[in-house]
């Protein structure tokens, strides 16, 4: 709230900390269906910004200059939608590794089914090097996969 | 201090180029919405960056309230973009969005069938 105001006065933090609590309330069901509190562990947090800012940024420097060379034609592109498996428990875990795919350009997660022990993620791939469900999960997790069952596993 | 500002936001603006002419030059939906992703990453984090250093180094007097402001816009940006991107890709698939030229492998479109 002090962001759209640009001050920190008492009455806008208390505003701002009532209307937070009062959404968190009609949403916590909907979201948490875990113990939420896993980052409050210093641990997992030092590998969480480590992983933001080292790992995941590697990553999508990596990708956004393979996109922007396919923009400019330097790169033919050969568009396909794959399928990947993971064997990450959490939900948590899921959700950013699902986010962490979408955010890295040339992939987008389309979506997400559960057999089994196993999660799987429906990829649309911008240049698909194999449709082997082994092979294309390699491909495209990357270390990334790694990095977050360190955080939430 | 100040070249630096000018070679992050030099690197944004090319990458927000490359975004725009991929959009303009990719074939169908689904690769446009990989080149926007261009933008939407690097485009905005190289803005974002140079703004905080020169709100930081470059004013006569610091101005933390500002860094501060910007480096939350960039996390709430990171955090928010993925779902959307997502939640359009989707949508567009289900509603029967499909591209023109064949896709090398369509994995999606053959479990939907076989669930239906």
């Amino acid at each position: 709230m002090s962001i759209f105001t640009g001050g920190a006065s008492a009455q806008i933090l208390i505003a701002g900390a009532l209307v937070s609590a009062i959404t968190a309330l009609f949403s916590a069901r909907f979201f948490i269906h875990e113990k939420a509190f896993f980052l409050f562990n210093p641990v997992r947090f030092v590998i969480w910004v480590f992983y933001c800012l080292i790992i995941f940024m590697w990553e999508l420097t990596k990708a956004n200059v393979d996109v922007a060379l396919r923009a400019f034609g330097f790169k033919k592109i050969n568009p396909g939608i794959v399928k990947i498996e993971t064997d990450l428990k959490s939900e948590y875990a899921q959700s950013m590794l699902a986010n962490s795919i979408t955010l890295t350009p040339g992939t987008i997660t389309m979506d997400i089914a559960e057999a089994g022990d196993k999660t799987y993620y429906y990829i649309h791939w911008i240049d698909v090097a194999t449709s082997d469900i082994k092979e294309a999960s390699d491909g495209i997790k990357g270390t990334m996969e790694k990095w977050i069952r360190r955080i939430w596993e | 201090m100040i070249y630096a500002i000018y070679v992050l936001i030099g690197i944004s603006v090319l990458f927000a180029l490359a975004g725009v002419v991929g959009m303009l030059r990719m074939p169908d939906s689904f690769c446009r919405m990989q080149s926007s992703t261009n933008i939407s990453t690097f485009g905005v984090l190289g803005v974002i960056l140079g703004g905080i250093l020169y709100v930081l180094f470059v004013f006569e007097t610091p101005d933390i309230a500002m860094a501060v402001k910007l480096a939350v816009l960039g996390v709430f940006y990171i955090i928010t973009n993925p779902i959307s991107g997502h939640a359009i890709a989707k949508a567009a698939y289900r509603r029967g969005l499909r591209p023109e030229k064949e896709m090398t492998c369509d994995k999606y479109g053959e479990d939907l069938e076989n669930a239906d």
